[in-house]
């Protein structure tokens, strides 16, 4: 065992038997199983643990909590990571941050000495002059900026996340939070019970209430004996509450997961940050805060080399003191900036061992020893009026300060809800007020700090809990805690400064008192301008300190003046966890896994996987070619499943269709299909489909597989108003759809076992039948999407993969392929059909993409009806028009403009290489005065180069419509 | 397959059996199901002696391990775990004044969800609570999963208590997923 490790029941957290190494900056370091590598550090009297962010001063824990920022360290996985929160049994390698040269000899330092030349907020005055001087300040910035090193190749972890419902929600297993979790209990309510630490009872494992340090662990055994008993409690433990969300939302943190809690009530039990003594160089490597010392010789074990002297702001500084003495470490001096104790037994018993106390004085200065890296003696001065000192008392070789100027509740979680911290000036004491309803505080945080008051206050707090959940709760117990905690005024300036406000950011009192100077009055600005509480702590050791600070430059009290507000996050979380297990739902038609199995290359189409066409990538225009070519020269099928669709039944579904689209439905026959085109309210073409009419009251519609919702939700909005007797109906996903294309498709079909006569005399163009092939059920449409001979099958979605193997085995024997989206959207350019969205954008109405045929003019109705009319009326300011050129032109893309005279007057939406025609076809907006036939237009292409097409008339191919209606 | 009909869950793959398993997700997608909704869906309920006064988000067993589910008070399910899907055409005309069939045979996949830690797995995904005595037997929750919409209902499946589970078909191999995933660190199985 390592000389500077205490026995039982000294270190409570490290298992003995289970040694530890890791390295930390080339040295090996040992430990325990149940160290964090700070106490692993300490345990090997390594005190230097990381240097500033901005003067990179050497730095040691402070709060031995994870709740400062002097203990960042550099993992190889990740930089910035607290050495207090790591285990130092998971570690192999640890090292310094944000150093040149090494962590002990830092060439950064030299910042330190240039302190007055980097005064609070000189970068908004700096950099910039003279002119151009900022790019030679970038490269030096960006070299020096940042803290550690990211690792880019690191694998990221799993992480996850999860909700978690409960009754009422304690954050803060202490003393307080533990009493009123089972009380909570008790009274039947569902309790979850969060606390940071991975240990239950808070304050109780390392902090003496008393003189005689008897009560604390049996009072701790029994809380947990209890907690254990308890059915309805679940305990979480390394969970740290992170923020509180409106109806008691509460994100909490434990190892890979982040925990969605839902509760009905919630109570905070999360204690107070004990608050640091300002004076010059309060940041010296063996300066802590007395709680820090109490959870090293307790959790850890760990009895730091001495001497060590106590800087006392209160009561709770003299229990720091005797625990210390107790466990054998020589106290050279108790330093108290009060004239007396409150608790007079407190200083006898201290004199009894013959310690020495100095009232009415204070640290007015810290010194490092030899090393410079650790401290090596304090200057005590007397106390003369606030924050101003006397002669010099003594000057003390120590190597440890433990010092403690107060209690500050742990604020943040009730600031998140709307609660407001209000400052007592005389008798320096806080009060959380304003709580959301719901929230509840115990213990610490509602400044109650007396034990028995503690545990009586979180009784208190289970008991209104069952209250708010309407469940019967005893009476309040009456809880008073006279205990005073804060001193007034433990900051003291300085003539060379180096008083630290804010370790975080390295922010001293003069920056503090520039800010107000430079008139930033409100403490919002101050935290603005100067930065202070933007660090990791989160103004945990600076708010109150500065609020001081602030209320004294600007002749206010501190309670006027308040703290700078708490957001979430409570402390840094890793970007992965909030990112959790990331969940992208990606669409698949049933007939998925076949085009797996041929090979086909799968695009996204929204939210939907389809194949682009089958074939190797690299193949593309090949593939495509040979697809294109099937379908004109036998058959092709394509998978339309995702395709929209929507069954309209009822009465009134003739009368809904007419009123939702542009074209006339009254009258559409049994049997037949109609195009059906959208407008919106403002005219614009927002998709398009066809509506077959499969009995009077029964219309099968189709729309566009990005537009179906829409279609779906305007529907039922519309509806809501007009109150018509039809049934809407989302069939999308109920109802897949193959296309069989080519001028043998009807083969197919009739080789496939349909039973309907196929002939175009008995199912002519544009004619639905409902039918069965080889005796699966389908819907088929004629359809000229593609511009062939073309059949559109509907199939319960079931049967989809039934019906697909059933023709691809019936269409060998016409050599039948399988053609992707792609494919199709060759082909559907050529025929000169239009994709709404594609073709389309928001401004296009039917005039301008040659609609004008779809709009029913002699019914009264339809949406849009008003804004159509109104926009075709206008002159066109341009117009869809189809262009050709010469295959070995420089192919335009979707999205390159039309230039006329210098000017851009529309662009390119379709374009591709039409094998067929031997040309490069394309869809394109151009200048109304370009858009008759035989015109030219310009295209800039890549890299700006320009080619002159030819306005042609829509269809490329087949100008007839013979093809369609074989 | 089965009588031509295909699953839309394409991953499920039946795996080895394992013994001491605490959840398991089953694929009844090829189980019957049918439905009615509209206006006249409750009275077209009391022509066939089917319970009428179910609330909406309820679920009830009525005979021979059929379910009626009530979505509102215009949509019911009818939900058979142990007969098998047929392979007619889905009707869609309608059964009685304003009251027509659902597709939901084929537009929704069904996977059903039993084991003890269930509501605890399905916390991973949905956020709605469960647990049992915040989500009885017989409630039925219509809410979202994973990012993707799912209805929930609580029964009895061969007296055990079960969640079963309807995704849009398109996205039953998705939830698949989804699901196995989040019950890996349960022992769970899936067939």
């Amino acid at each position: 065992m390592s000389p500077r490790r205490l026995d039982a029941p000294y270190g409570q957290l490290i298992d003995r038997d289970s040694p530890v190494e890791f390295e930390f900056d080339g040295e090996l370091i040992r430990g325990y199983r149940g160290d964090s590598v700070v106490s692993a550090l300490l345990g090997e009297d390594r005190w230097l643990i990381s240097r500033s962010f901005k003067y990179h001063r050497p730095r040691g824990p402070l709060s031995l909590a994870g709740h400062d920022a002097n203990t960042l360290v550099q993992t190889p996985r990740a930089p910035n990571q607290l050495a207090e929160d790591l285990d130092a049994q998971d570690q192999e390698i640890v090292s310094g941050q944000n150093f040149l040269g090494s962590l002990r000899a830092d060439r950064y330092a030299l910042l330190d000495r240039l302190g007055r030349f980097l005064p609070v907020g000189f970068y908004y005055r700096a950099f910039f002059k003279p002119r151009g001087i900022w790019r030679y300040w970038e490269a030096f910035i960006r070299k020096t900026a940042g803290l550690g090193v990211a690792n880019l190749r690191v694998k990221p972890r799993y992480s996850d996340k999860q909700y978690l419902f409960c009754d009422v929600a304690v954050v803060g297993a202490g003393p307080a939070g533990i009493s009123a979790a089972l009380t909570a209990a008790a009274g039947g309510a569902e309790v979850l019970l969060i606390d940071e630490n991975p240990y239950t009872g808070g304050a109780l494992t390392y902090h003496r209430f008393g003189l005689e340090d008897v009560t604390r662990e049996h009072m701790l055994a029994q809380l947990r004996s209890s907690l254990a008993a308890a059915a309805n409690i679940r305990v979480l433990s390394g969970a740290t509450c992170n923020a509180w969300f409106s109806d008691h939302y509460l994100p909490v943190f434990q190892g890979e997961r982040l925990l969605k809690v839902r509760a009905n009530t919630c109570i905070l039990a999360t204690g107070s940050s004990e608050q640091p003594v300002v004076f010059r160089n309060n940041d010296v490597p063996g300066i802590v805060l007395c709680s820090a010392l109490e959870r090293l010789l307790l959790h850890h074990g760990v009895c730091p080399e001495g001497p060590a002297v106590v800087l006392a702001g209160n009561d709770d500084a003299y229990l720091t003191a005797l625990t210390a003495i107790d466990a054998g470490l020589t106290l050279a001096a108790v330093v108290d900036m009060r004239p007396a104790t409150d608790n007079p037994a407190l200083a006898a018993a201290l004199a009894e061992r013959g310690v020495t106390c100095y009232f009415n004085a204070t640290v007015y200065e810290a010194h490092e020893d030899a090393s410079g890296l650790r401290l090596g003696s304090v200057d005590v001065y007397n106390i003369e009026t606030a924050g101003q000192v006397g002669a010099l008392t003594a000057r003390i070789e120590c190597q440890l300060l433990a010092m403690s100027a107060g209690l500050m509740p742990a604020y943040q979680l009730a600031c998140h809800g709307g609660a407001k911290l209000e400052y007592v000036d005389e008798k320096a004491a806080f009060a959380l007020t304003q709580l959301p309803e719901g929230m509840l505080l115990a213990g610490g945080v509602n400044s109650i700090h007396t034990l028995e008051a503690v545990c009586a206050d979180g009784r208190n707090a289970g008991r209104q809990a069952l209250r708010a959940l309407s469940r019967p709760a005893d009476d309040d117990e009456a809880v008073e805690c006279a205990l005073r905690v804060n001193h007034p005024w433990p900051i003291f300036k300085h003539p060379r400064g180096r008083e630290f406000v804010d370790f975080d950011e390295d922010l001293q009192v003069k920056d503090i008192i520039n800010s107000a100077r430079l008139g930033y009055r409100d403490i919002q600005l101050v935290k603005r301008y100067s930065t202070v509480g933007m660090g990791p702590s989160q103004g945990r050791h600076s708010a109150l300190t500065t609020a001081r600070l602030i209320a004294q430059a600007t002749d206010r009290t501190v309670s006027e003046t308040g703290v700078t507000t708490a957001r979430p996050p409570v402390k840094p979380e890793p970007l992965g966890l909030l990112a959790g297990r990331r969940f992208h739902p990606v669409r698949k038609t049933p007939l998925d896994s076949r085009h797996r199995a041929l090979g086909a290359h799968m695009i996204p189409a929204g939210s939907w996987r389809r194949p682009a066409f089958y074939g190797k990538p690299s193949q593309r225009t090949a593939c495509i070619a040979a697809e294109a070519q099937a379908v004109r020269t036998g058959v092709g099928i394509i998978d339309v499943s995702t395709l929209g669709g929507i069954d309209l039944r009822g009465p009134d579904a003739a009368e809904f269709l007419n009123r939702i689209y542009t074209y006339g439905f009254l009258k559409q026959p049994v049997g037949k299909t109609r195009y059906a085109v959208l407008t919106s309210e403002q005219g614009v073409v927002v998709d398009d489909g066809v509506a077959a009419r499969l009995a009077d009251e029964h219309f099968y519609v189709t729309a566009t597989t990005t537009g179906v919702d829409r279609v779906y939700r305007d529907m039922l909005r519309w509806n809501a108003q007009w109150r018509l007797s039809v049934d809407i109906a989302q069939v999308t996903s109920a109802y897949s759809a193959v296309n069989v294309a080519g001028p043998r498709s009807r083969d197919v079909l009739e080789s496939a076992g349909c039973d309907l006569d196929l002939s175009a005399e008995a199912f002519p163009y544009l004619a639905c039948r409902e039918a069965c092939v080889g005796g699966i059920p389908v819907r088929i449409m004629r359809v000229g999407f593609v511009g062939e001979l073309g059949y559109e099958l509907h199939v319960p979605s079931l049967m989809a993969q039934s019906l697909w193997d059933r023709l691809l085995s019936a269409g060998a024997a016409f050599d039948i392929k399988p053609f992707g989206v792609e494919t199709q959207r060759l082909l559907r350019l050529e025929k000169g059909h239009i994709i709404v969205g594609q073709d389309t954008d928001g401004m296009s109405h039917p005039g301008e993409v040659g609609l004008e045929w779809a709009i029913s003019r002699k019914k009264p109705f339809f949406v849009g009806r008003r804004s159509v009319e109104i926009l075709m009326a206008q002159p066109l300011k341009r117009q869809l028009v189809g262009f050709s050129l010469s295959v070995h032109a420089p192919q335009p893309k979707e999205g390159h403009l039309v230039i006329r005279s210098g000017d851009i007057v529309g662009n390119v939406t379709s374009c591709e290489v039409s094998a067929t025609l031997n040309q490069i076809v394309g869809l394109a907006y151009v200048h109304p005065d370009d858009a008759l036939p035989g015109c030219d237009i310009t295209i800039r292409t890549d890299d700006a180069v320009c080619v002159q097409a030819t306005v042609v008339a829509l269809p490329f191919y087949d100008p007839q419509n013979e093809r369609q209606a074989l | 397959m089965t009588s031509g009909l295909a699953s839309p869950v394409g991953a499920a793959q039946v795996p080895a059996p394992m013994t001491g398993k605490t959840l398991a997700l089953h694929d009844l997608s090829l189980a019957l199901r049918s439905g009615v909704r509209g206006p006249g869906a409750a009275d077209w309920l009391r022509t066939q002696s089917m319970p009428t006064d179910l609330q909406p988000n309820t679920i009830e067993n009525i005979s021979n391990g059929r379910l009626l589910m009530a979505l509102s008070t215009r949509e019911f399910w009818l939900l058979e775990p142990d007969a098998d899907a047929s392979a007619a055409a889905p009707p869609s005309a309608a059964v009685a004044t304003e009251a027509w069939p659902l597709y939901n045979q084929h537009s929704h996949a069904w996977l059903v969800l039993a084991g003890g830690p269930k509501a605890d797995m399905m916390a991973k995904l949905c956020g709605v609570d469960l647990r049992e005595n915040a989500f009885a037997l017989g409630q039925v929750a219509q809410t979202q999963m994973a990012h993707i919409s799912v209805i929930v209902a609580h029964h009895l499946w061969r007296d055990t208590p079960v969640f079963s589970m309807f995704v849009d078909q398109s996205l039953a191999d998705f939830a698949w997923t989804a699901l196995s995933d989040a019950m890996s660190e349960f022992r769970a199985s899936t067939d």
